[in-house]
């Protein structure tokens, strides 16, 4: 169900969210930036319907070899 | 005037997250070329002493680089009735927390398996997140003073990046953040990084040149070095 207000110069609507899972989002931002809930799920929200779509990095130990000798030679890992 | 010095702050990010109150009226990228490698230390020394200091603090090597103290007398923040700097590499910087950072960083690269690299991860951006935040306070307590010149340096960009400049959501959400910094100062300003970064895979280097914004001149592709004739 979604309903409409306003707040500040954006226009806003509600959606419902299950209870649980704006604790999990509650513990997941404590050590973050986010000041509530509600600025994080609009951060997300934007990210995941956002037309730059770009693939996941994943992990490879080449690229772990490369950045290594790279902050070697910036003197980070003397 | 006011100085928003933000290490490894990417132009390009800046663009496709469109950062408005980073960007200002102006915006760039500087000129390191001068520069054997995009390094932190001799960057903000050449800064802020207006003279390429690279020889010098190379000669001091790897280590007792990141001790480097320059004199106020020898910066062209001495021009300043009552400067306020904050955590600027090569002149106040809190070396235990950055010293900290590195040593993490070592462990991450040392550790074996993915589980003992991870958890070293989460508490390198912990500890990167934190001091954040005791920047951020220390920026906005000497905002509202009145200080004819205030530097504040925040690393969270570099720090986190070199171990997740791959993760889009982590970066957004930090340039977000420092957007956000940037909007809370009402006066004249400008936004200044050493260097920038580039994605390799899920990590980030630093890239090859710095990013630049004012709201009151466009200055084209300056060198580094040229900022102290720059800010009045």
């Amino acid at each position: 169900m979604i309903s409409e207000g306003r707040k500040m110069s954006k226009e806003y609507g509600e959606i419902k969210v299950p209870k649980e899972i704006i604790q999990k989002i509650k513990e997941h931002i404590k050590d973050t930036e986010f000041k509530s809930v509600d600025e994080y799920v609009i951060f997300v929200l934007e990210e995941v319907i956002s037309d730059e779509e770009e693939p996941e990095e994943v992990f490879s130990e080449e690229d772990e070899k490369k950045v290594k000798e790279r902050l070697k030679a910036l003197g980070y890992l003397s | 005037m006011i100085i928003l010095a933000i290490d490894a702050l990417e132009y390009t990010l800046v663009e496709e997250f469109n950062c408005t109150n980073l960007k200002q009226k102006f915006y760039g990228k500087t000129n390191i070329k001068e520069f054997s490698q995009p390094r932190t230390m001799v960057l903000w020394s050449s800064f802020m002493t207006g003279k390429n200091m690279e020889k010098e603090i190379l000669a001091r090597g790897d280590k007792e680089m990141w001790n480097t103290r320059i004199d106020l007398k020898e910066t062209f923040f001495n021009r300043f009735r009552d400067p306020k700097i904050i955590d600027l590499p090569g002149f106040n910087y809190e070396k235990e927390q950055h010293a900290k950072e590195r040593v993490l960083l070592r462990n991450y690269f040392d550790a074996q398996g993915n589980d003992e690299k991870n958890k070293i991860r989460t508490e390198y951006n912990n500890i990167a997140f934190e001091h954040h935040r005791r920047v951020k306070k220390e920026f906005n307590e000497a905002l509202d003073a009145r200080h004819d010149f205030v530097l504040g340096y925040f690393s969270l960009a570099d720090v986190v990046g070199h171990l997740n400049f791959g993760n889009r959501m982590m970066m957004k959400m930090i340039y977000k953040d420092l957007d956000e910094i940037a909007g809370t100062i009402k006066e004249s300003f400008i936004v200044l990084s050493d260097h920038g970064m580039e994605k390799v895979g899920i990590f980030g280097d630093h890239s090859n040149y710095g990013f630049w914004s004012t709201d009151f001149e466009d200055i084209g592709n300056p060198r580094i070095t040229e900022f102290g004739r720059i800010i009045k």
